[in-house]
């Protein structure tokens, strides 16, 4: 099945056109654990345009970090395509392509070795631009994302707070002007009050740069908060793609549907790991995957 | 506290042979840390990477570990071939390998988890992501097990001078075999302090390299974190700095000698007999940890010389049944035997013999030699049985000491108790045993009085004390011939035992006793030793037998006792299949 004829059910808008113009394609994307048992990435085709926010919005197990990180080919994947730019990911240099897509994950990963600035320097310098640039950039972005250079340059990542690390993990993505941000949970570790200023930050620095942001997370108001089009992920599989309007107005699948129309009874029992646990009223739109239950968190 | 001053004032008298030493060992120590560490962190960093490679490179460097340093060191003798500081070098770089490579390992599992993640995210190469972030990262534990690693080797690089390596074991081992605590304290007190010394520069070395808090950091810290950093780096440019400088010296003489005063000092008076004839620099090489060392290293050419007994060289390098005259002993280990190379074939010469023999005798007490009238070791036959002997244990127990006694003249004491060289003197004199096995030429034959029997009937071969030369060497420097001719037959038993009377007893140095004896023999004159005098103060201030000549190798130095002798076996074992065993401070050195 070529790309152009995505099924309806992914609700891909990528699917009348041609791979060229799009930021990143996934051509039926497949990928198995088990020996093939288990199924994380079950065909799934999705378009992500040039600019927008695209959200991965899915519990643990649904595959959407999988589906993450097959775009930069931290996972290596056993069917179907990724294109980035146009190019198949496989042809690429690996290095190349995840030094050209920035990256931010709930871990955030500064190394706790370097300063500040040398954390944002770090692409820069693995591709080779002068020291002077190089500090240019890195004191910019960290004006950007609301961190003063010269008070915060020479610290250490142990004497930060949690939305400052994650600050600089924004500039260190952004740190070699990445057309392509992709994030995993970045707020996931982060106090209500910290996280939803960065949301609004990251998305008003990703809008006026334009540049395009796959971002994964369990959390709906996140994805509401933040998505241009959220793609809706459960068992492995893509179940909807679309603006967070036309979700609502018209959820392609029972599971979507479920999703959109319990918010409020989800926001009071949503735990952390995406899990709603075995309440009775919600059962019906469980996005516990059996497997994560029998295996542990894998995402 | 006057025990302390006085041993102050005693370490004062040898400061400069101590600075040199010193120098020696923090050599050995940091030289062979670097290359422990050059070998152990790529090696952990290997191991760390795959869990299948971790339990046999564990394995292999815990094996190491759990060899004896000392069997270590001659083992590392046997392989190198050497004296000196190779061996030594790499039975130390080998020992201060598991500490570093354990560091290593714990330090890149101690690597979070998120860093990596972020690394491969960020896109650096396998080598990128070793390099600038678990390298790093892992560098407080690695250098943790260095500064193990140090510490440890400061211990043992004690040990190297028995392989002749020098460092502060010299004095441990001069001091063990001449019983003087206090050069055992000159060895051990600085070793320790060196070892906190490493210790500290290390641990200097560890917080210059970690980042310091934005807000931790002041003026001070700012300025002390290069000081902190330079620390480790002076001192290894300051123990390498002399291998670097000092010239090879191919026109250099190197005596050696055993462990042993009377060694010692034979070696120290040609050496200042050749400096005061000649011009040629002379290399001390003194106190080697035994017969077939000193040997190895003549026929190698580590040493161009060394003194040497004619009984001993029989029984160990050449091998055969002694008979009971001089003369057809030296033809004997000239010629060799059907299985052994003599001398001639090795390309050494032996030196016309000094006068004197170094051999065991049995001694009494003067009074009971007139009462029972004793003269030879013959006439004790009759009165043995109710007689007690104190024999040093090795004595006891070789084939040619009390077993031949007992066999070949029917000597058997009545009650026979091992003991220590050191006592046997003090004991037969206060009357705990009635006789002894002496050696003919020590000096407390006469301190405490004691009368060593006659041999007549040769039963102990002949142990005639020369000096064994490279056929090379005289010929490099035919002037040296005269030299031995001089000293030849200068030397009686009688002379010796006060020479070594001075050495063992007083505690004189044997540079200075050496010195004094030339003089008084008339073969050093006046007037050079005036113009010489600058030099040989220099040398009793420092109170050295130690040459300040170095060449491409520190001194070797060794002395003393069991450890030696197991690593002489050893090589004995390796070499020729036939143990030796050297004894403890005095001459008889065979089999």
């Amino acid at each position: 099945m070529p790309v152009g004829t995505i099924s309806d059910r992914s609700g891909a808008p990528a699917a009348e056109t041609s791979a060229g113009g799009e930021a990143i394609v996934l051509d039926r994307v497949s990928k198995s654990f088990d020996r093939g048992l288990t199924f994380a990435l079950d065909e799934v085709s999705l378009a992500i345009h040039p600019g927008e926010t695209l959200v991965l919005l899915g519990s643990s197990g649904s595959g959407k970090t999988t589906l993450l990180k097959s775009i930069n080919r931290l996972h290596e994947i056993d069917g179907g395509r990724v294109l980035v730019g146009g190019r198949d990911v496989i042809e690429l240099d690996v290095v190349e392509l995840r030094r050209r897509i920035g990256y931010v994950f709930q871990g955030i990963g500064l190394f706790p070795h370097q300063r500040v600035l040398q954390n944002v320097e770090t692409v820069p310098k693995l591709l080779g631009w002068s020291r002077k640039r190089r500090r240019e950039r890195a004191r910019e972005l960290l004006d950007m994302v609301g961190l003063p250079p010269k008070r915060f340059e020479r610290r250490l990542p142990c004497e930060l707070s949690g939305g400052q690390r994650q600050r600089v993990g924004v500039a260190r993505a952004l740190a070699a002007d990445p057309d392509t941000i992709l994030m995993d949970e970045p707020f996931g570790a982060l106090d209500a009050v910290v996280r939803e200023r960065l949301q609004g930050e990251v998305r008003r620095i990703s809008r006026e740069m334009g540049k395009t942001v796959v971002l994964v997370t369990h959390d709906l108001f996140e994805a509401l908060a933040m998505a241009d089009r959220i793609a809706v992920m459960h068992d492995g599989r893509l179940e909807q793609c679309a603006s967070p309007a036309e979700l609502a107005a018209n959820p392609a699948t029972e599971f979507v549907a479920e999703l959109l129309e319990t918010p409020s009874r989800l926001m009071d029992r949503l735990h952390d790991d995406g899990s709603l646990g075995a309440d009775d009223s919600v059962r019906g739109t469980r996005l516990v995957h059996p497997r994560t239950q029998r295996t542990g968190d894998v995402a | 506290m006057t025990a302390i001053r006085d041993w102050l004032a005693f370490a004062g008298t040898r400061r400069g042979e101590l600075l040199e030493q010193i120098g020696v060992h923090l050599e050995l120590v940091l030289v062979s840390l670097g290359l422990a560490t050059l070998i152990g962190v790529p090696l952990g960093m290997f191991a760390a990477s795959r869990r299948t490679r971790r339990t046999p490179v564990m394995a292999a460097v815990g094996i190491l570990q759990t060899i004896p340093s000392l069997a270590l060191l001659s083992l590392a003798l046997v392989v190198v071939g050497e004296i000196g500081v190779k061996p030594a070098l790499i039975a130390l770089t080998l020992y201060g390998l598991l500490p570093i490579v354990r560091g290593t390992v714990t330090g890149f599992d101690a690597v979070p988890p998120a860093s990596l993640a972020a690394a491969d995210a960020l896109g650096m190469t396998r080598w990128q992501k070793r390099l600038r972030v678990e390298l790093p990262l892992a560098i407080p534990n690695i250098l943790a097990g260095v500064r193990t690693a140090a510490v440890i080797g400061v211990g043992v690089a004690t040990l190297a001078a028995f392989v002749g390596g020098g460092g502060l074991g010299v004095f441990i081992n001069r001091g063990l075999s001449l019983s003087d605590s206090r050069l055992v304290l000159l060895g051990a007190i600085p070793a320790a302090l060196l070892a906190i010394a490493v210790d500290g520069s290390l641990a200097a070395l560890s917080w210059g390299l970690q980042p310091v808090r934005e807000s931790d950091r002041t003026k001070w810290s700012g300025r002390l974190r290069p000081v902190a950093l330079s620390v480790p780096i002076v001192l290894l440019a300051a123990s390498v700095w002399p291998i670097v400088v000092s010239p090879a010296d191919d026109d250099a003489i190197t005596i050696g000698s055993k462990k042993f005063g009377e060694s010692l000092l034979l070696g120290e008076i040609v050496a200042q007999l050749i400096e005061d004839r000649t011009d040629i620099p002379v290399v001390r090489s003194f106190t080697l940890g035994g017969t077939l060392i000193c040997h190895e290293s003549l026929v190698s050419g580590a040493l161009d010389m060394y003194p040497e007994y004619t009984g001993t060289a029989l029984k160990t390098i050449v091998g055969g049944e002694a008979s009971g005259d001089p003369a057809a002993v030296q033809r004997q280990i000239e010629r060799g035997t059907d299985t052994h190379p003599g001398y001639n074939a090795l390309g050494l010469r032996w030196m016309p013999p000094f006068g004197f023999e170094n051999t065991y005798a049995l001694a009494v007490r003067p009074e009971d030699a007139d009462d029972n009238g004793w003269e030879s070791i013959i006439d004790l036959v009759p009165d043995a049985g109710r007689l007690t002997a104190g024999f040093e244990s090795e004595f006891n127990g070789r084939a040619d000491g009390y077993p031949a006694l007992r066999k070949q003249l029917g000597l058997t004491f009545g009650t026979v108790a091992d003991m220590e060289a050191s006592l046997m003197y003090q004991s037969l004199a206060d009357g705990q045993v009635d006789v002894i096995s002496a050696y003919s030429t020590d000096g407390r034959l006469d301190t405490f009085g004691l009368l060593a029997l006659d041999d007549s009937t040769s039963f102990f071969p002949p142990y005639d004390a020369a000096m064994v030369v490279r056929e090379q060497t005289l010929q490099r420097h035919p002037e040296l011939v005269a030299i031995f001719d001089d000293l030849a037959g200068r030397l009686d038993a009688e002379t010796m035992r006060k020479l070594n009377g001075r050495i063992d007893q007083d505690g004189d140095d044997p540079a200075a006793v050496a010195r004094e004896w030339l003089q008084a023999a008339g073969l050093v004159d006046q007037s050079t030793v005036a113009r010489r005098s600058t030099t040989d103060a220099r040398r009793a201030a420092s109170g050295s037998a130690q040459s300040v000549h170095r060449g491409h190798s520190p001194p070797f130095q060794t002395s003393s006792s069991k450890p030696d002798s197991f690593a002489s076996r050893l090589i004995g074992a390796g070499l020729r299949s036939e143990t030796i065993s050297m004894n403890d401070s005095y001459g008889v050195c065979t089999e």
